[in-house]
């Protein structure tokens, strides 16, 4: 044949990583020249940071794992067309509980950790039954009650630690901190990186999303989730129950936000720290957004945004950038990736052939094609 | 503290002198954003525009020592910042909501390395160079005495707000302008083929918003504390979207759910003056939110759970 068959689908995405890529790098190193320093210098610095030595992978990977499993809370809730933006809030619940599971329960390693999971991941869930509860019974607006819900869950969290566990005071060793007291040896997942907090976590976030892609491929269950998220009206004329399906892609969206809280006292902060997430969870958004809700393409986006944090922190170490600057990289990138370079092509196509009839279609409210 | 000692708090002037204050950012990004709302356009970027409305405010504050070249400077961000959701929800095609969260998320960044590049701190900066707006003191409000206590002495801004929601239901509802934006919410290709430039009034409903959102900001930063700190609107502009919700697009109704917000802020003071754990008080607003949801979502009621829609 000698001739390169390239399926469509492959090209498109092919196009816009590229043009995304491409113009980020650019508008990117403007900014990191305007602060007065080399952008090829910085850029070299970042990726050293992420990958150039085995503990600065460590790093990295530490940085992967909360991303992949938010993210995969975020992956299955938009795959179905439900905007669940309230994983920073069920991340904190969850963090919050394995938390105390973890300081106040003992048991044998395994079991301890599992069910410091298992509970962060219940708590999650139950703080996404109220916006779920309100959008079946109320018919209220799910991206609303939860954006609503994360500002909750942050007070909540930190009032239960200061005035509940710490009991009113602040922490016994004298510090400033609102923390939980330090998990106990048996429930913190174990390290696999020395002198990093890189941990078994990765393993388990790993598997989480290996299990969503095949319960996506393969089950009928996750073929359905899928199907609400294309066409809802259809998939309720083709026999499937939409309600039940809603239900179960929330709880189970909660759950893995919750669980990616726990993971995180578990596996690298051991304590629960009030307002430990920094936006953990509107970067899992993003991430699972630019990989369009795929879990196989969000392992990937998930691991290079672990290089490029743990890259960005090394960098502004040895340098006068404030690793800020690469937040703002991120979200150019994201911004660019948004695009929908297909409709663009087309429609420049059909400018340059003949003037088009000019109807402005325009996504409706809260609507993706994710 | 007894109950009736925290009625009398309640609802005393204090508490609603803050409140008339506080629905000032809400209620200039929620007037204007139900413009751009009604259009059509999903945009929950009001954290973007509101902080580095706050920013620009204190630094054309403190560069001029002018508030209200601050003001302007906020509205001119305001503006920028709604050119480009616009150039990339409109020209580009973006997805309107990914946009929404990559901007919120890249202006907490941007206001903080400015921060940190511009007045040298980390966190927050405050007092200094930065001035507030003055206060506008009325005499002939001295003589009324409750409405003196709770509508005189506050900043331009706040009594701008108020203006904005009469002048906002006039032109909703009783200019052509209004008509044909209500029009495209509901049908924007009938819109369009009774003649309506349907991109066009999308276009200028955006900038509306945008420029009083960032006027809005400036309330938060030069409103009284003179103050910049890191992520300072902390909500607000997800209160004032939650208020465009509930109020439909209604500017009246919009001020209304505005006022409730601000109310329940005003009791934040409140509590926590009087030794109600903090965190729990900060909660207020947000769970007034939800609650206001469940009630008007009361009338969908069916006894079984349905979808809808997504």
């Amino acid at each position: 044949m000698g001739k390169l068959n390239i399926r469509p689908e492959v090209r498109r995405t092919a196009v816009k990583y590229t043009a995304a890529l491409v113009v980020t790098f650019i508008l990117g190193g403007i900014l990191i020249q305007a602060q007065g320093e080399n952008a090829l210098h910085a850029y070299k610095l970042i990726l050293s940071g992420g990958l150039g030595s085995i503990a600065k992978i460590g790093n990295s990977i530490r940085w992967s794992i909360p991303i992949l499993l938010s993210g995969a809370a975020a992956t299955v809730a938009f795959r179905s067309g439900i905007f669940n933006m309230g994983i920073e809030g069920q991340l904190y619940m969850g963090a919050f509980t394995g938390g105390i599971v973890g300081a106040y329960i003992s048991l044998p390693h395994v079991p301890h950790v599992l069910l410091c999971l298992l509970a962060g991941g219940l708590a999650g869930m139950l703080f996404a039954l109220i916006p779920a509860v309100l959008k079946l019974f109320f018919n209220v607006n799910v991206v609303i009650t939860t954006l609503m819900m994360n500002f909750i869950a942050t007070q909540l969290t930190e009032y239960l630690t200061l005035a509940v566990v710490m009991g009113g005071s602040m922490s016994a060793s004298g510090s400033a901190a609102i923390t939980t007291p330090q998990i106990l040896e048996t429930a913190t997942l174990t390290n696999i990186i020395p002198t990093t907090a890189a941990n078994t976590g990765i393993f388990i976030s790993l598997g989480v999303i290996l299990l969503i892609a095949f319960a996506y491929k393969h089950t009928i269950a996750g073929y359905e989730m899928k199907q609400i998220g294309q066409n809802m009206r259809f998939a309720e004329t083709g026999g499937v129950n939409v309600v039940k399906r809603f239900f179960a892609v929330f709880m189970i969206s909660g759950f893995l936000a919750g669980m990616c809280g726990a993971m995180e006292v578990s596996g690298a902060y051991h304590m629960f720290v009030a307002g430990f997430s920094r936006n953990i969870g509107w970067e899992a958004i993003m991430v699972t957004r630019v990989a369009e809700s795929n879990p196989i393409a969000l392992l990937l986006v998930s691991l290079i945004w672990g290089i490029l944090k743990a890259g960005s922190m090394a960098m502004e170490r040895v340098t006068s950038l404030n690793r800020l600057t690469v937040n703002i990289i991120q979200m150019i990138f994201v911004l660019f990736v948004a695009i929908d370079y297909d409709g663009l092509l087309q429609s420049l196509y059909k400018a340059f052939r003949k003037k088009p009839l000019h109807l402005p279609k325009q996504e409706e409210a809260g609507r993706t094609d994710a | 503290m007894t109950l009736s000692e925290v009625f009398a708090l309640a609802f005393g002037t204090v508490t609603l002198a803050a409140a008339f204050r506080t629905a000032c950012p809400l209620l200039l990004a929620g007037i204007s954003g139900s413009f751009s709302t009604a259009t059509g356009t999903f945009n929950i970027a009001f954290e973007c525009f509101m902080l580095c409305g706050a920013f620009f405010g204190a630094y054309g504050s403190h560069l001029t020592s002018n508030p209200y070249m601050g003001g302007l400077m906020s509205l001119a961000v305001g503006l920028i910042m709604a050119l480009l959701f616009g150039f990339f929800v409109f020209v580009l095609r973006a997805n309107a909501m990914i946009v929404s969260v990559a901007l919120n998320f890249g202006a907490w960044a941007i206001t903080t390395l400015l921060l940190t590049s511009i007045f040298g701190s980390r966190g927050r900066v405050m007092g200094g160079s930065i001035v507030n707006y003055p206060i506008i003191h009325m005499g002939f409000l001295e003589k009324v005495p409750v409405l003196n206590a709770i509508l005189n002495d506050n900043i331009l801004l706040v009594y701008v707000s108020y203006l904005l929601v009469i002048v906002g239901y006039i032109v909703m509802y009783k200019t052509p302008f209004g008509l044909q934006l209500r029009g495209i919410g509901i049908n924007p290709v009938g819109a369009e083929t009774v003649g309506v430039h349907v991109q066009r009034i999308r276009w200028i409903t955006l900038l509306i918003m945008g420029a009083f959102a960032g006027l809005a900001g400036s309330y938060l930063s030069i409103g009284g504390l003179a103050l910049f700190s890191e992520n300072m609107t902390s909500g607000r502009g997800f209160l004032a979207f939650a208020a465009i919700l509930i109020g439909d697009n209604n500017p009246f109704k919009v001020f209304l759910a505005c006022f409730l917000f601000a109310y329940t802020y005003a009791l934040t003071a409140v509590f926590t003056a009087y030794d109600w754990p903090t965190q729990l008080v900060l909660t207020l607003p947000y769970v007034a939110v939800i609650l206001a949801l469940f009630l008007s979502g009361l009338r969908a009621f069916k006894g079984k759970p349905q979808i809808i829609e997504l």
